[in-house]
């Protein structure tokens, strides 16, 4: 079963119907809580009071439910003054559920990666005959629309700005990894693609992003790094020749939770470069992959009490949940122009880079 | 392989000899094929031995090294030289400060179980202090073999700066030795930001080896370890071993097969994308 046919055409049609922004913009406008807005700290460049939200995985039957609960999980930390909230990576998975069926395919899918296909039967067909880029390409045109529906909405509804998180999303022939960050006038201030993929992604046959876009906003210079990208030093020195002062990373950690797997990341990251590290997780499962957190707000160490890195950090590793912290962008540029240890060696970078970076391309194109 | 990190804590500094004997006593017992000395080893070793005289402050303290025309360096390289060749091991002999063209640098050495010099080092990345005392940057950093491994030296500040660990993993790099001297008491979370986080971005061992010291009246008092990839190490904590401050030596055994296949399945500088940089 392809998803070509024209019943599957025929209710892709139905689902992008059923995502209208005007539908959509006006439930959310009759959901929101306008007294909250009184609730956030006023939209400055010296303290921004960031949000980084935990979402478990929910498979919603309808687009509404989805604009609901991201709506709820928004409040929450509208309701204690954040300015700055941010989503986690693959946050489209939850429209999922809009698949009929879904259910079965997905009991398959977890079926097959636990090795326990049942030969012939029709649950081997549901996850063998539905590859999951092809289930991304069936879903972009719906998330393309629901994105700016809901989160530029909800942006402009708390005069907040918001790091969507990042959806798998088709752009031309390709399918890439794309955050999306709305300001409070409700417009796409900007958005990132992953630049760095991992093995996974590949086999789902996404590209690559090539640049490191750093926005210029009330909040600051804010850049949207998704999971991966933080994995190399070199995002974060991009960000930082950026006059980068915030990094909203969205994540989806795909492995069972360990402290230190999960330090790995942008924590390293903002101690190399100094910037905030804003991390919000998408945690549980889906078609036998598994997610954990933990959601997180990380600063250089001079820059935090206990001289950790960390301003806070989520307990639970697998529940919704909400890391929330005032990062001070004046401390943060005072420490850049007085660093007591970082030091630039371009003579160095000169006689090694451009030689081992071609050698690494060559080696790919091999 | 097996290898030991020194932090010259326990090692008797009163004199070169009563150095070398503490040195190759506590070596024996470790048993290492490889063994690494922070940095620093070379003021702590002439401020304690006499051969230049302690100051109080550590600006001063490293500038009367930094003027020392080169009697104390002969010495140090030599008995360093001998303890490498009566062991039979791979010796990183912590770091001097030392004269070139006009400048001075803070560099290590290397011995094999010969006694030559396999590999030498500059540090390469200075903290603002360092420059202030005029050291100069180094502007290389190569490989050498250490047995089956291709090493590299990371010194001091060069630890948290990631261009010097990308480096020698791109020119083949599968163990960096490591000669530290963090100021302070210790705060695992400052470490952590050096080696540790080279080793997970770059998949390859580190052997840490932290000063434990006081020199000029300041303390230096970080941790030695044994670093590896978080997914070969137990409790995937990227530790093989490490010692709580005061701990003379910390060994443990390198798996390079478990590496080998680690880097096979997550090849994390394969996933590198040079061209957007």
């Amino acid at each position: 079963m392809a998803l070509d046919g024209w019943k599957e055409k025929l209710f892709q049609r139905y689902l992008v119907w059923s995502c209208r922004p005007e539908r959509v913009r006006s439930y959310l406008l009759n959901t929101v809580k306008p007294d909250l807005r009184s609730a956030q700290r006023p939209l400055d460049r010296k303290v921004v009071r960031a949000a980084a939200l935990q979402l478990e995985l929910q498979f919603y039957k309808s687009p509404l439910d989805y604009a609901a609960a991201m709506h709820d999980r928004l409040a929450e930390a509208v309701e204690r003054g954040a300015n700055l909230v941010s989503f986690p990576e693959y946050n489209s998975l939850h429209l999922l559920g809009l698949l009929p069926g879904f259910e079965a395919m997905e009991e398959a899918y977890r079926e097959q990666d636990a090795g326990e296909k049942p030969e012939g039967s029709a649950k081997e067909s549901a996850a063998e005959d539905i590859t999951i880029d092809a289930l991304f390409r069936y879903m972009s045109p719906i998330v393309k629309r629901l994105v700016p529906a809901i989160y530029g909405t909800l942006a402009h509804a708390y005069g907040i700005y918001v790091m969507a998180g990042s959806y798998i999303l088709a752009d031309g022939g390709n399918l890439v990894n794309r955050s999306f960050l709305f300001g409070p006038d409700g417009k796409l201030v900007g958005s990132h693609d992953k630049v760095h993929l991992m093995v996974i992604e590949k086999e789902w046959d996404l590209v690559r992003g090539s640049s490191f876009p750093v926005y210029d906003t009330a909040l600051g210079r804010l850049a949207l790094p998704v999971c991966m990208d933080a994995t190399y030093y070199e995002t974060f020195r991009a960000f930082e020749a950026g006059d980068a002062d915030i990094a909203l990373l969205p994540i989806a950690n795909m492995e069972s939770y360990n402290y230190w797997l999960a330090l790995r990341g942008v924590w390293p990251r903002v101690q190399e470069s100094p910037v905030y590290g804003v991390k919000s997780a998408l945690v549980g499962s889906v078609a036998g992959m598994q997610f954990t957190g933990r959601a997180g707000i990380f600063a250089p160490l001079e820059l935090t009490p206990r001289e950790d890195g960390i301003l806070d950090e989520v307990e639970p590793f697998d529940k919704d949940a909400i890391a929330l912290a005032d990062l001070n962008l004046e401390a943060l540029h005072e420490l850049k122009r007085e660093h007591p240890w970082r030091d630039r060696n371009p003579a160095l970078y000169k006689r090694y880079f451009p030689r081992l970076y071609l050698e690494t391309r060559e080696q790919e194109s091999r | 392989m097996r290898v030991t990190a020194l932090s010259l804590a326990g090692l008797n500094l009163c004199g070169l000899k009563e150095y070398r004997l503490s040195l190759v006593g506590l070596l024996k017992n470790e048993q290492p094929e490889l063994a690494v000395l922070p940095a620093l080893t070379g003021p702590a070793l002439a401020f304690g031995s006499g051969a230049i005289p302690h100051t109080a402050g550590l600006r001063e303290a490293f500038t009367a090294c930094m003027e020392d025309e080169g009697p104390f360096r002969q010495a140090y390289l030599e008995l360093h030289s001998s303890v490498a060749r009566e062991l039979k091991l791979y010796l990183a002999a912590g770091t001097i400060f030392e004269k070139g063209g006009g400048r001075v640098y803070h560099i290590a050495y290397i011995f094999d179980p010969e006694g030559s010099i396999c590999g030498r080092q500059r540090q390469t990345h200075l903290t603002r202090f360092q420059r202030e005392l005029g050291l100069s940057r180094g502007e290389e950093l190569d490989l050498f073999q250490i047995g089956p491994y291709k090493a590299g030296l990371i010194i001091d500040n060069d630890a948290r700066h990631p261009e010097t660990g990308r480096i020698l993993a791109l020119s083949g790099a599968n163990l960096v030795l490591h000669c530290g001297a963090l100021q302070g008491e210790l705060n695992c979370w400052a470490q952590a930001a050096g080696m540790w986080s080279q080793v997970q971005q770059n998949q390859f061992w580190a052997v840490e080896a932290q000063l434990n010291a006081v020199l000029g009246g300041s303390l230096f008092g970080a941790q030695c370890a044994i670093i590896g990839p978080c997914e070969i190490t137990p409790g995937s904590s990227g530790y093989l071993n490490r010692g709580a401050p005061g701990k003379e030596a910390v060994t443990a055994e390198l798996d390079e097969e478990r590496r080998k296949k680690l880097t096979s399945a997550y090849p994390i500088l394969k996933l590198l994308n040079p061209s957007a940089y």
